[in-house]
């Protein structure tokens, strides 16, 4: 039954995005392209978070592939989309070299390295400046799809059709038992065959990958990169936040999240346009304080609880 | 032991050699070098003290700084008086931001996985410079204080003289912190809560009030580092942030639980970033030395604690 | 020939030797007992066995191949299996999922045979229950989870690190023929940590007692026991 209901509305939901750029504006086409953005990289961020390990450097990530993408098209005049893909590649490529030292790292450690890492990469891209363009960045002479809106967003509409089933393959394969035992207990899982380092080198380059490939959208969309703007912290914190709200340790809950901050935070910017970022704050604080399940691990709990009233 | 004894004279001796060096050829760079250490060291000094006895990593670090540097920044406009006298108040300030962030918040998740708690203070960090950005803006703001200009001159060599503060200050925290956790009642008391709070507990020691305690008194200290940076720094909203990181490194680099090699830490640290400044044009690399130590230090840590 | 050979097997930690000079060869079919008092080394002894810990000098020999280096996943692929002291059952699984990882990771099975596989593992030891979230379980069936957990690795050689702690006399006496019939039916090489010498002496043929981390005396329990070292050491131990 349960289940019926659930691919319904996972089909309501599909059939509504793809439908949606036709009737609205081109503003709320431009939200709903950055609620994607953010979403792909809440559930990106969820799916490292699955190992145990907190990333503090998506936005390192999302900017290497942002800058990956545009100057892959400016000196080597690759099309678009291709350059998409190496924003992607090199991404992945560095996330491999890094992980194999990084990922003997846990808990604090890792994440405040992950934050350093990603300030570097900005640093390095700010400071390389007959390649970069320094800190003014680089401007693309055209935009992707001659900017057609609908375009773009159903690219980064495909994007985030394309995290989430990766992110469910993984939710329901060896993966997941795999990620579960590691985040459990590493020398249970060890002692169980699992290779943990091989598990966590896997997920830290796919979650890179889908991360950097995101910038390199983002970037070919808005047709500019600057260090200041591709590795912004937004990139990191607010995915972060989303996922946090909607639900850790599974696709549905970053969805979740990602759809009510990002709707919700558009709204806020309107009101308060220098400081909103207060609200995913205060959301951070109150969920680990008051919900660390989230809103999905809580309706789960009143499901639960009321099919035992029954 | 042996080995680890010899290390540290090879290492001390490298770094006689290289002072030796700079100093001939240099000897600003050493100067700058120093006083930028006293800064950083000053801002570690209450992060070790949190992680060491209160097991929190305070991701907000930077950001309770900035809070302090602001503070005394009103206080300072709005009294008119110097901000170094609006120190105390500004210490008051933070001591009670500490209660209050201690008690509504930190309390909640000290039994939490790391995971709640990296997160929560990540929170923490965001609302401080979000609030402070919606009250003051992000616009950055500055002092002009005359004694801050002061100078010297030792022979071809003239260089500012204020920064030294921040040496002083640093020494003052440690000495401070060492005669505290040492020699005082709660300051011992608080040393068993961090090595054994179980422990602790069982002999009567109340540990809730003493982490209560211990987070205030960071706090504080950090108001006052606050007001120092703000007589020589223009500060901004997000000015915090990356002290957060480059405490951290110290603490990793030093070791949890250890103060006293915060201080040659940061003397590394704030000698190469000016070493590197020193360089015309590629200033801007500066910064980077600072977060490849973090990570060289930080792995090379993990690889020594996997190896035994 | 010797399944597991271990050649004067050293661990310090600091200052602190753990294990010392540890020479020990152990059998198919055969169950040997591993006493001592607390901090004798004995839980440091099958870390380094099972890969947890890498040894200070001395080897570990499997199948007469030193695998003194390997990690641990690698020897749990191998044979090599054991227990934990602090059992930590994984969290947000089923008992049975709980099974199935060592079928998939150390045996290589797919998800549905691995399901398969632990169902049938669980019954043989009679495990209930194991639909439930493992916080659901009772002493006796996580013990019993714990050694279906083993069971899934494939097992050539098992140690069991005080599985018997926290039950009562009857769930003991369940527990030590359930040991026994995997013995049989397995032809293992067990080896059993425990500090119940009423276990050691209906289990075990062979027993070697450590001391500070180096085996002051081995033989049959009832030999052993008599000795007046060992009788020294636990009185020490517990002086
Ligand atoms: N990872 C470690 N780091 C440092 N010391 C350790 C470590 N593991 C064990 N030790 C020390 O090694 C010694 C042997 O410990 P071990 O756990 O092997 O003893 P044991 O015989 O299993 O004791 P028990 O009967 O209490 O389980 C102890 O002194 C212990 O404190
Ligand atoms: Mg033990």
């Amino acid at each position: 039954m349960s289940k019926y209901i659930k691919t319904i509305v996972m089909a309501a939901v599909a059939v509504l995005a793809v439908a949606f750029p036709f009737y609205t504006g081109a503003y709320p086409q431009s939200i709903a392209q950055s609620v994607l953005t953010y979403m792909i990289l809440a559930v990106s961020w969820d799916m490292l978070l699955r190992t145990g390990q907190i990333s503090f450097g998506i936005a390192g990530f999302f900017g290497i592939g942002s800058y990956a993408a545009v100057l892959s098209m400016l000196y080597l005049n690759l099309p678009p989309m291709l350059t998409i893909l190496i924003g992607g590649i090199i991404a992945g490529a560095i996330a491999g070299l890094l992980g194999i030292a990084v990922l003997r790292l846990r808990g604090m450690y890792f994440a405040i390295v992950t934050l350093a890492v990603a300030e570097i990469f900005r640093i390095i891209m700010t400071n390389l400046k007959g390649f970069t363009g320094g800190p003014e960045g680089e401007l693309l002479p055209q935009l992707i799809f001659q900017g057609n809106p609908y375009l773009t967003y159903y690219l980064m509409f495909g994007m985030a059709v394309l995290t989430i089933i990766i992110s469910e393959i993984f939710l329901r394969s060896r993966v997941h038992y795999a990620l579960t035992a590691i985040r459990n207990d590493e020398i249970v899982a060890r002692s169980s065959g699992v290779n943990i380092f091989k598990y966590l080198v896997i997920i830290f380059i796919v979650t890179s990958v889908i991360q950097g490939m995101t910038g390199g959208i983002n970037a070919q969309t808005y047709g500019f990169v600057t260090p200041e703007s591709s590795f912004s912290l937004d990139y990191t914190l607010l995915p972060l936040a989303m996922a946090l709200l909607g639900g850790i340790y599974g696709t549905m809950g970053p969805v979740v999240g990602a759809l009510l901050l990002g709707i919700v935070s558009e709204y806020l910017k309107l009101y308060i346009p220098y400081g909103h970022l207060v609200i995913y704050g205060i959301i951070v604080v109150i969920v680990i304080l008051y919900m660390p399940q989230g809103i999905v691990g809580l309706a789960a709990r009143i499901r639960k609880a009321g099919a035992r009233n029954e | 032991m042996k080995t680890s004894k010899n290390l540290q004279l090879t290492i001390v001796g490298i770094a006689a050699a290289i002072g030796i060096l700079l100093i001939l050829w240099k000897p600003s760079v050493l100067i700058y070098g120093l006083q930028g250490a006293g800064l950083y060291a000053a801002v570690a000094l209450p992060m070790a003290l949190i992680l060491g006895i209160v097991g929190i990593i305070n991701l907000a670090h930077g950001e309770f700084m900035m809070l302090g540097a602001y503070l005394a920044y009103w206080f300072s406009t709005q009294f008119g008086i110097d901000p170094l006298l609006a120190m105390i108040p500004v210490l008051i300030s933070m001591g009670i931001v500490g209660v209050i962030t201690y008690k509504t918040t930190i309390h909640r998740v000290l039994g939490a996985p790391e995971l709640n708690q990296l997160i929560l203070t990540f929170g923490i960090a965001m609302v401080l410079s979000q609030v402070v950005n919606l009250i003051a803006t992000s616009q950055p703001r500055k002092l002009s204080l005359d004694y801050v200009t002061a100078s010297a001159k030792v022979g071809e060599l003239s260089f500012g003289t204020y920064d030294f503060i921040f040496v002083a200050a640093a020494v003052l925290f440690l000495a401070g912190l060492l005669f505290f956790l040492r020699r005082t009642k709660l300051g011992k008391a608080a040393v068993a809560v961090g090595q054994n709070p179980k422990g602790a507990r069982l002999v009567g020691i109340n540990v809730d009030r003493t982490y209560l305690i211990i987070f205030s008194i960071a706090l504080g200290l950090l108001g006052i580092i606050g007001t120092l940076f703000l007589t020589s720094h223009s500060i901004f909203p997000l000015v915090g942030g990356s002290y957060t990181m480059k405490s951290f490194c110290l603490v990793a680099m030093a070791g949890i639980g250890q103060l006293k090699p915060i201080l040659w830490g940061s003397l590394a640290l704030g000698v190469s970033e000016s070493f590197i400044m020193s360089f015309q044009g590629y200033g801007g690399w500066a910064d980077i030395v600072f977060f490849a130590i973090i990570v060289i230090v930080i792995i090379s840590r993990a690889y020594k604690r996997t190896e035994s | 020939m010797s399944k597991l050979v271990l050649q004067s097997l050293t661990k310090r930690f600091g200052g602190l030797v753990a294990v010392n000079g540890v020479d020990l060869e152990m059998t198919e079919g055969e169950i040997l007992g591993i006493i001592g008092p607390n901090g004798a080394g004995k839980t440091t002894l099958i870390n380094l066995i099972s890969g947890i810990h890498v040894p200070t000098s001395g080897n570990v020999f499997f199948d007469g191949k030193d695998i003194s280096t390997f990690p641990a996943h690698e020897r749990s692929k191998m044979g090599i299996a054991r227990t934990f002291q602090l059992i930590h059952p994984l969290e947000n699984l089923t008992a049975l999922q709980n099974v199935m990882i060592g079928f998939m990771f150390a045996q290589g099975m797919n998800q549905k045979d691995a399901g398969v596989a632990a169902q049938k593992t669980c019954e043989s030891l009679k495990l209930e229950h194991v639909e439930r979230d493992v916080g659901q379980l009772t002493i006796l069936e996580t013990k019993k989870m714990e050694i279906a957990k083993t069971l899934a690795c494939g097992p050539k050689v098992l140690f069991l690190d005080e599985v018997m702690a926290g039950l009562n006399s009857d769930e003991t006496k369940d527990l030590i023929e359930t040991v026994k019939r995997i013995a049989q039916e397995h032809n293992l090489a067990i080896g059993v940590v425990e500090h119940v010498m009423g276990v050691i002496k209906m289990l075990t043929a062979r027993v070697i007692v450590l001391d500070a981390g180096e085996i002051i005396a081995q033989g049959p329990y009832n030999e052993v026991s008599q000795k007046p070292e060992v009788i020294k050491a636990y009185l020490g131990g517990e002086a």
